[in-house]
């Protein structure tokens, strides 16, 4: 072929490329898919990047997904005029998340831990493993990385389809309705509406997705599909007060830099709450976790305004859900026990 | 920096219209390479550099010296400093662990208890391809094979030349310095050929390793037991392919790159699982590794030319540290062991240089690519039918993976029960997903299938005779699969070698 041809096939695909992309694009939006970033290791450590804010000026949140979805960004920053720094990990004990902000001796600041029992209390390496791999990737990120992420930020801030979850080659063959082998796990996707995270890591569930029935009930299901897959039994006995011991040492590192930790467990409902409980009973568990760690707490069960929660699909709040649990929150907090968790700005 | 990366793409826009839109001197031209090169490398680790520099520095001195001394003695001392610099570099940073290791075993089954502190040594990306690469000239130096290099400024751009810099294809003196004399710019043929490569090399990677293939390649490999006959075979299929897509992929981007530059680098790979024999394989392989391995190693430890057992432990040995050279680990050993061993048995039976007017001493590059051309022994009894030659191509592919499993496995354990599995010698259980299973299957046969048909030509050729219209979907399908695949961040295989 003569380059005045491959010229010509050279400019059919990018004619193609565009006309390509701009379809996709209207497509999903077509569909009423907003934008929604990939709530990956590089957005996880640009969030990271920003904990050695001064402690009046901000708050760290780490947990799993409950916290991402529960903690309203927007009406916590405007009602404390601080900023809100999500560290918390889908699917993730952040326990490890913990230990790394005790070992930081730059972070100084105030940290919220959300517990949800059978994430916090589980000592297998595969609740861990996404925690540990965020530390990993913020401690090695080499500056090409760091610079990509700009850039992918920038597109994703502005395309749907970028989405890797969702909309990636790899997503959308997981979408197939194959049936799977017999004995074989395949992780189930989630409903495309279930999950949209912003820029700031704030996480929420959409409103088609609410008042979608059969999806609520499909990730319904998909909770309670791998809370049986991935039953083990709570930790007991000396291993659970070994495990203290190990928060306790890091939440003490960090109260002793002058930091403030509070541990925060936020609601849930049905099946799955009483699952819950019935499996970590309070007493046992959240009462001693307090206690072992000399660390304030707030139960949702102790506010009669966050006590009667409904989850849509029993796990996490609805965004409106999630602004008035934010406010009593931070009302809370700020009558803490010993002395407001904010400083004397905040009333 | 990754070509799969925002990064590259902004850092190769701007390198494009800085060489090729300016009219500024070839010497800046070459500066701004060199700088570049320097740039490309620095982001994953900028102390590294150094290494690079003291390597370039090194090399240029002791290779004009040792081109002009004429002392025997003199002459072996310049190049044992180049070789403990390059080699001690590469056995600091990417063996230092696995010495201590098997010292510290060896120390403990003589009933010392040594326990040193695990060492923490990160590995400089790409050492392996530069330390190589800046070893041959030295070598040809020391060989009087070329005269040394003027100009430090083209010396640096050979050791440094981004697009081949960390995982080759490893290039020789006479195949670059040259390229750098005079001033090159990409014309309008070079620039298309070239992002046509670069977006071919990119799907490769991205699309057909990254995306196909790797999850169910581990999947399989990292099962802690022993899997279905189906997994497991699945799963070594699935690293095959995913090596292929990936390390031809990287170099499919390089040569695209380099292209777009006004530069020529050499073929890396020529579709080698429709190889005939594994000396055909290593043909199609990482070509310039073997080719490497082959002048500097094989031939340099004699080759053929003091009888058969001294040429089939040469072969052997050239094959063990061609494993080692992968990695620091006894299963890469065992690998090249593999390699080496089908090699002397393809020898054995290979018909007799006076049966195919092969030459029997190693004089010539020429020479050397003809006598292992004929060390394949399937042509002789294949080559009237076409059906059989291609089942003698399959027993290579099924022997090629075969020797996969000890490259890819962590350790020998994970090797053997995934042998075991492989070859239904125990009772296991299913680990890859409908989709997986589906993936592999339909990537391998296709892989398959296009090796043979292309086994004759290449890309390039077929794209010529192709209408211009057919060339331009294939080249959109590729890029609609890379933006739909949206992994811009996983690092290629062979970075780590």
């Amino acid at each position: 072929m003569e380059s005045k041809s491959f010229f010509k096939a050279g400019v059919l695909a990018l004619f193609l490329v565009a006309a390509f992309v701009i379809s996709w694009e209207l497509f999903w939006r077509s569909k009423g898919a907003p934008v929604s970033f990939n709530d990956d290791e590089a957005l996880w450590a640009k969030s990271r990047a920003e904990i050695y804010l001064p402690s009046d000026k901000s708050t760290v949140f780490i947990g799993s997904s409950r916290i991402k979805f529960d903690l309203d960004i927007p009406t916590w920053e405007k009602l404390t005029g601080e900023k809100a720094i999500q560290l918390s990990m889908v699917g993730t004990n952040p326990v490890p998340l913990l230990e790394d902000l005790a070992d930081d001796p730059e972070f100084k600041g105030k940290l919220i831990v959300d517990v949800t029992e059978p994430l916090f209390f589980s000592l297998g390496p595969q609740a861990s493993s996404s925690a540990l791999e965020g530390i990993e990737y913020f401690k090695n990120q080499t500056p090409s990385q760091k610079f990509s992420s700009k850039i992918n930020h920038a597109l994703e801030a502005n395309f749907v389809f970028l989405e890797e979850g969702k909309y990636s080659v790899t997503a959308l063959l997981e979408d197939l309705e194959l049936e799977n082998r017999k004995d074989v796990f395949r992780f189930p996707p989630f409903p495309k509406g279930f999950e949209v995270t912003n820029y700031n890591r704030q996480t929420f569930m959409t409103q088609d997705f609410m008042n979608d029935s059969i999806q609520v009930q499909r990730q319904t299901a998909i909770w309670m599909g791998l809370g049986k897959l991935f039953k083990t039994p709570p930790i007991k006995g000396d291993t659970l007060q070994q495990y203290f011991t190990r928060i306790k040492k890091a939440t003490d590192k960090i109260k002793e830099r002058g930091g403030k930790v509070v541990f925060v467990r936020t609601p849930a409902s049905g099946p799955m709450e009483a699952g819950t409980k019935a499996g970590f009973p309070r007493n046992v568990y959240w009462d001693q976790l307090l206690s072992f760690t000399s660390t304030q707490g707030v139960h949702y069960e102790d506010d009669p305004g966050t006590a009667s929660f409904i989850c849509p699909e029993m796990s996490h709040l609805s965004p409106a859900d999630a602004i008035v649990y934010t406010q009593h929150l931070v009302k809370t907090l700020s009558a803490g026990q010993g002395g407001s968790f904010f400083t004397p700005k905040f009333k | 920096m990754l070509f799969n990366s925002y990064t590259f793409i902004v850092f190769f826009l701007i390198l494009l219209v800085l060489h090729n839109a300016t009219k500024l001197p070839w010497k800046i031209k070459k500066t701004n390479l060199l700088l570049a090169s320097y740039l490309f490398y620095a982001v994953w680790n900028p102390p590294f550099v150094i290494l690079l520099w003291l390597s370039t520095v090194v090399d240029f001195v002791v290779g004009k010296k040792l081109f002009h001394t004429e002392g025997k003695t003199k002459r072996r001392s310049l190049l044992v400093v180049s070789l403990v610099l390059n080699l001690g570099m590469l056995a600091f940073f990417k063996y230092g662990g696995f010495l201590l290791e098997n010292f510290t075993l060896l120390a403990n089954a003589m009933g010392f208890n040594y326990q040193p502190a695990k060492p923490s040594i990160i590995l400089p990306v790409g050492i392996s391809f530069y330390t190589f690469q800046t070893l041959c000239y030295t070598l040809d130096m020391y060989k009087k094979r070329i005269t040394p290099e003027k100009s430090f400024l083209d010396f640096a751009l050979f050791v440094t030349f981004f697009p081949q810099l960390v995982a080759g294809p490893i290039v020789r003196p006479a195949q670059l310095l040259p390229q750098f004399k005079t001033p090159r710019t990409a014309n309008a043929a070079q620039l298309l050929k070239g992002l046509f490569l670069l977006s071919l090399g990119l799907f490769m990677k991205v699309v057909m390793a990254d995306t196909m293939l790797a999850e169910p390649a581990d999947q399989v490999f990292g099962a802690s037991g022993s899997l279905t006959a189906l997994d497991a075979w699945l799963g070594v299929l699935a690293f095959s392919g995913q090596i292929f897509f990936d390390f031809a992929g990287y170099s499919t981007c390089a040569i695209g790159i380099a292209a777009c530059i006004g530069f020529s680098l050499p073929d890396n790979f020529r579709y080698p699982y429709a190889a005939i024999g594994f000396s055909d394989f290593w043909r199609r392989w990482h070509i310039t590794l073997s080719s490497w391995l082959r002048d500097y190693l094989y031939i340099g430890l004699g080759g053929n030319r003091n009888g058969a057992i001294r040429t089939y432990a040469n072969l052997m040995m050239t094959m063990l540290l061609g494993g080692l050279w992968h990695g620091a680990s006894w299963t890469f050993v065992v690998w090249g062991a593999l390699h080496g061993s089908f090699l002397c048995v393809e020898r054995m039976f290979r018909p007799k240089p006076a049966q195919t007017g092969a030459v029997q001493e190693e004089t010539s590059m020429e020479e050397v690519s003809a006598v292992i051309k004929s060390a394949s022994f399937a042509p002789a009894f294949f080559q009237k039918r076409k059906v059989k030659l291609f089942f003698a191509a399959m027993l290579t592919f099924f022997l090629v993976n075969v020797t996969w499993v000890f490259f890819r496995s962590n350790d020998f354990s994970t090797a053997w029960r995934l042998l075991g599995s492989m070859f239904g010698l125990s009772e296991g259980a299913p680990v890859l997903p409908t989709i997986n299973i589906i993936k592999v299957t339909v990537v391998t046969i296709a892989l398959v299938a296009t090796h043979w048909v292309m086994r004759n030509t290449s890309v390039m050729e077929v794209a010529q005779k192709t209408r211009w219209w057919v060339v331009g979907v294939v080249w959109a399908f590729m890029l609609i699969a890379l933006i739909l695949s949206q992994k811009s961040s996983d690092s290629f295989i062979y970075f780590q070698f």
